[in-house]
């Protein structure tokens, strides 16, 4: 029989509210399925961060309620703290005890992510990076049913957040739920992108991932492209979408410009 | 306990169980040193000051982690009640420890004279502390996060609590349990009560302190 997974975790009419001001989340429905990431859009400021506790059980709606939270969630806050005194060896060690995984996973994982700190240095001695990858690899490593990470891609390197990025993807098991600002989250597969705005959730068109292209010698291409482009001394700068990168690259080649840069 | 080992090594690592542990271990210096003399000897007094010192260290051991580490924890034990009996099984350790402390420095020889201390003045010493230990453990738990966020309130709090619960006599289990050990031999089946009072005491203020976690409808925003 051919029976569609059940979502893992489920909010209904959720409401977060501090003090007396306005409610932060207001009856807030939102279903996370494995397989499926949630992605939720926001400014600052907007609840996701108080959305994404919720949904890790660590903080306790105003009202309403959240069901099939599995037992173990691993979560990454947007801020890791910097100031913890163990060091990264140990405190992923009795991590993985309290998830009930195999620590043994950890130091790969590190490596993938470039992790260039000391495992045996007090964590206060790492680097920003270094203590979110540190937070990553606690998360990604504990086999939990359910992953909660809070603007895990900032403060990576490229390398780092593609990796971080494929492990993501590799986790097709979890029920997944990022906040993320950097448009990243939106490439995951199966990514459904929704908006935190005015406490409610909505779907939103993923931004399109653009390219920015430098070229030499395009001046007087100046006119057929596209609107995003700046002039900077002899370079031109062009931002397009990701899909338009090859035939602006070959029109501008076979019109005689160099160029100098393509980047994401 | 998975828990109560990480909770144990960021507070060992912290160092700030150091002052209490100390003022303590200064305190049986001062009662027990030259001449303890023999049973019941300097217990009482130090039976009562173990009862401050407990709660001070259940409020450093509650509040050692990093508030947003503390999440993280949460998240991965599996809720805020595993990590309060994690917090709960590591202030009971410390009080044992204490507590034996207490109960066997008049035997060991250090310097002086050392006084015949029969099986039940040991046992009887030993169940005192424990009482004043473990309800130090459960004003302390009530003192501090995620219950009292904010240092400051609970230093006030733990103080005036344990000022006024500590010199009533009548009132157990630390006003009783320091009554009864006073006497010779010690009254064993109250000090056992007592020591059950106080054990009860923790445990339900670690529920306690759980459930103010989750029954936090409108928590100040983080």
């Amino acid at each position: 029989m051919d029976v569609e997974p059940p979502p893992t975790v489920e909010l209904s009419r959720v409401e977060v509210r501090y003090g007396r001001a306005a409610p932060v989340l207001h009856e807030l429905d939102l279903q996370v399925t494995p397989g499926r990431p949630v992605v939720v859009l926001g400014g600052n400021g907007s609840g996701k961060s108080s959305l994404l506790r919720v949904v890790a059980g660590c903080q306790a709606p105003s009202a309403g309620v959240v069901t099939g939270r599995p037992r173990h969630v691993g979560y990454v806050p947007d801020r890791f703290p910097s100031q913890l005194r163990m060091p990264a060896r140990s405190y992923l060690r009795h991590l993985a005890a309290m998830h009930g995984s195999d620590p043994s996973e950890a130091p790969a994982l590190l490596d993938e992510l470039g992790f260039t700190g000391g495992l045996d240095v007090p964590m206060v001695r790492l680097s920003k990076g270094n203590a979110q990858k540190v937070a990553l690899v606690q998360a990604l490593c504990s086999r939990a049913a359910l992953l909660v990470l809070d603007e895990p891609w900032s403060g990576l390197d490229a390398a780092a957040a593609a990796a971080l990025s494929s492990r993501i993807s590799g986790a097709a098991d979890a029920a997944v739920l990022v906040a993320d600002h950097t448009g990243t989250a939106a490439a995951l597969p199966g990514a459904r992108v929704l908006a935190l705005v005015g406490g409610r959730l909505a779907p939103a068109s993923p931004p399109r991932p653009m390219v920015t292209i430098t070229l030499l010698g395009a001046d007087p291409l100046l006119p057929h492209l596209p609107a995003d482009t700046a002039v900077d001394g002899d370079r031109v700068v062009v931002r397009v979408p990701v899909a338009d990168r090859d035939a602006l690259l070959s029109w501008a080649l076979a019109r005689g410009c160099g160029v100098l840069a393509v980047q994401p | 306990m998975i828990v109560a080992r990480y909770v144990l090594a960021d507070l060992l690592r912290s160092q700030r169980f150091i002052v209490p542990v100390f003022v303590y271990v200064a305190t049986l210096g001062v009662l027990f040193g030259g001449d303890p003399g023999p049973a019941p000897a300097g217990w009482p007094a130090s039976a009562l000051i173990l009862y401050p010192v407990s709660a001070w260290l259940a409020i450093t051991t509650a509040n050692s982690e990093d508030p947003v580490a503390r999440l993280v924890t949460v998240a991965a034990a599996g809720g805020p009640a595993v990590v309060a009996r994690g917090v709960l099984a590591a202030c009971l350790l410390a009080d044992v420890v204490l507590a034996a402390a207490s109960a066997i420095r008049p035997v060991i020889p250090i310097v002086t004279h050392v006084y015949p201390y029969p099986a039940i003045a040991l046992l009887g010493g030993g169940l005192a502390h424990l009482a004043t230990a473990t309800a130090g453990t459960a004003v302390g738990l009530l003192c501090a996060r995620p219950v009292i966020e904010r240092v400051g309130w609970s230093l006030l709090a733990a103080v005036t609590v344990v000022v006024v619960t500590g010199v009533t006599p009548w009132l157990p289990p630390v006003g009783t349990a320091v009554k009864a050990i006073e006497t010779v031999p010690p009254d064993l089946p109250a000090l056992a009560v007592d020591a059950a009072i106080g054990l009860a005491m923790a445990v339900v203020a670690s529920l306690l302190s759980a459930a103010s976690t989750m029954a936090r409808r409108t928590p100040r925003p983080r």
